[in-house]
């Protein structure tokens, strides 16, 4: 069986609000500090949807849009850089699990 | 809506729907509010839901034909690995095949999704059928407390009032820490992310595959290489047509060992045995969600105050020592503890932590504390590097020499261990684990 790269598998998640373009984050990252003072940036391998980006000149960047909501983000960010929230129904984005 | 409830559960999880049934069966006015777009929506397990408790909610679920559950387990095995090997202990009995059987396994949107279904049958025939609500697509914002006791939520600008809360929001617990009984950061330390694949096979390859038969299943955990030296474990269940897949590794250790769970999930999957195992399949699903460890130290000072309690994994309760984990029947457990203490306070009129602490009270009496009690110590060892890493390779080094048949002069099995013990660790380590083993277990 092929092993699949994230992007596949994150190609099989079912988003909410897919359509809308103008989602309200549910996740807020003040990467001045992941920029400044966090020594191991482990969200951008820690995160399963890989939503913390490392550039090439070693800077963080995050995009909320493929969040999977599982929470890992909250717990392993130690330097106070997370603010974390479920999606709001209506205007946020996050997943429906077909399966679960 | 301006009239108060008996009580107000946040979270359509096992726990909240556990609640809500026995809520509902003593006629109590309540509402039962859920962010997904249904309940199970927005929910992930391994999973295998231990014990007998369903039948306490849905007696005699399993004469439904077509119930939300997928499989029952009648083969369980364990699975210790190294790069190359897996060495089992494995047990199947006809034992586990009548009913009330000890462990379904279950897909969380459509399991929670049944549920929620029998849930509101019985909201419909008590005496509020037209005054209690499963209301989903609304996320609780905020718990409303006056005088430092709660008595409403609020989700957006609107409010709800009510006597009682259970908050039954799931392991990412962001309303028990606004209320003050969880600590506004929780770190990393005995936390995990469970990681999974779903996988579909055609149904008559996966029964052959997996030697299943009706409905029958097989639930398989491995420590060792499975989770690439971080901690943890893996796990195999199997579905109707699918199998789930995954792991659950540690956020410290993968912090500080700088690894991805996806990575280490096809790390998993390479292995030369799982991919036997699942060749042929094809993934439908791919999803993630953090999962508690069993470990006392992250839980919540206290599970209740005036007009809350805190049911599930939103109070850390669950255990995983190695052979299972059992978030989901502890979680229905405390949901029926939870509400049956509502009702208790409800026919007292006092809501107070006076009435709530039985709750406490009765969850320690029950096997839910007492397991987590109990095994504190089986969780630690789980955790520490002898038992995601020594172990496994010392046991399949073992089994490689013993099931080795080489036209040579063939050693007793004493001197082929006591080599493999050399190699991995020192029979000094292995006495003290061993000692460690015998108490924790
Ligand atoms: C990969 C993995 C494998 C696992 N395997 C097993 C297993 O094999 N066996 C087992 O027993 N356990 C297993 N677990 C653990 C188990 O899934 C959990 O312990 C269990 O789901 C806890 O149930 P709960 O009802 O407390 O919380 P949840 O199931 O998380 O439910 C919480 C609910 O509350 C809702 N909610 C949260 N906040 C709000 C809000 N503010 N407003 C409205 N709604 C809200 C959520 O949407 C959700 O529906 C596993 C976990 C993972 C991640
Ligand atoms: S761990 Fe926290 S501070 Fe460090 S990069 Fe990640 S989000 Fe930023
Ligand atoms: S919640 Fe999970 S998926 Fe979302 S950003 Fe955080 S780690 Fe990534």
């Amino acid at each position: 069986m092929k092993l699949l790269t994230l992007s596949e598998r994150l190609g099989l998640v079912s988003y909410r609000n897919q359509a809308k373009s103008d989602i309200k984050p549910h996740i807020r990252v003040d990467t001045d500090i992941c920029n400044s003072v966090c020594p191991h940036k482990c969200t951008t391998y820690v995160c399963p949807a890989n939503c913390y980006t490392m550039d090439e000149d070693g800077k963080v960047h995050f995009q909320v849009e493929d969040c999977i909501e599982c929470g890992t983000c909250m717990y392993a960010c130690d330097q106070g850089a997370v603010d974390w929230n479920y999606p709001d129904p209506e205007i946020g984005r996050g997943v429906t699990w077909n399966f679960g | 809506m301006d009239e108060k409830f008996d009580c107000i559960i946040v979270g359509a999880g096992i726990a909240g729907l556990a609640a809500a049934m026995i809520l509902a069966r003593n006629n109590m006015k309540f509402l039962l509010i859920e962010k997904g777009d249904f309940a199970g929506a927005k929910n992930v397990s391994g999973g295998v839901l231990w014990g007998t408790d369903l039948a306490r909610l849905v007696p005699e679920y399993w004469k439904e034909k077509d119930g939300g559950w997928e499989r029952f387990i009648n083969h369980r095995r364990l699975t210790f690995m190294d790069e190359q090997s897996t060495f089992s202990l494995d047990f199947k009995s006809s034992h586990f095949d009548e009913p009330p059987y000890s462990g379904v396994v279950v897909l969380r949107s459509k399991f929670d999704r049944w549920l929620a279904e029998k849930v509101q049958e019985a909201i419909d025939e008590s005496d509020y059928a037209m005054e209690s609500f499963i209301a989903t697509n609304i996320k609780v914002d905020e718990v409303l407390m006056e005088d430092n006791k709660a008595m409403g939520i609020r989700t957006g600008d609107e409010e709800f009032h009510t006597d009682s809360v259970i908050i039954a929001e799931g392991v990412n617990n962001l309303l028990s820490r606004q209320v003050g009984l969880q600590d506004d950061y929780v770190p990393a330390d005995h936390m995990l992310t469970g990681i999974k694949e779903v996988i579909r096979f055609d149904q008559k390859v996966l029964e052959d595959r997996f030697q299943l038969d009706g409905l029958s299943g097989m639930s398989n955990e491995f420590v060792g290489y499975a989770t690439d030296g971080v901690e943890g474990g893996g796990f195999l269940y199997t579905n109707r047509d699918t199998i789930s897949l995954g792991l659950v590794a540690g956020i410290k250790d993968m912090r500080e060992k700088e690894k991805s769970p996806h990575d280490i999930l096809n790390h998993f999957k390479e292995h030369p045995v799982i991919r036997d195992t699942i060749k042929g399949g094809e993934v439908v699903e791919y999803s993630a969600h953090v999962v508690s460890s069993g470990d006392k130290r992250v839980m919540p000072r206290q599970l209740y105050k005036d007009g809350v309690l805190l049911c599930g994994e939103a109070a850390n309760l669950l255990i995983n020592a190695g052979k299972a984990i059992q978030g989901m029947d502890f979680a229905l457990r405390s949901g029926i503890i939870g509400a049956e203490t509502i009702i208790k306070a409800k026919e007292q009129g006092d809501f107070s932590s006076r009435t709530l602490q039985e709750y406490r009270q009765a969850l320690d009496d029950s096997y839910v504390m007492k397991d987590i009690n109990n095994f504190q110590d089986a969780v630690h060892m789980l955790h520490s590097p002898e038992m995601y890493r020594d172990i496994p390779n010392l046991v399949c080094d073992f089994g490689r020499t013993f099931f080795t048949i080489d036209n040579q002069p063939t050693q007793k099995s004493r001197k082929l261990f006591s080599a493999s013990v050399k190699k991995h660790s020192s029979y000094w380590d292995l006495i003290k684990i061993g000692f460690k083993g015998a108490k924790s277990l």
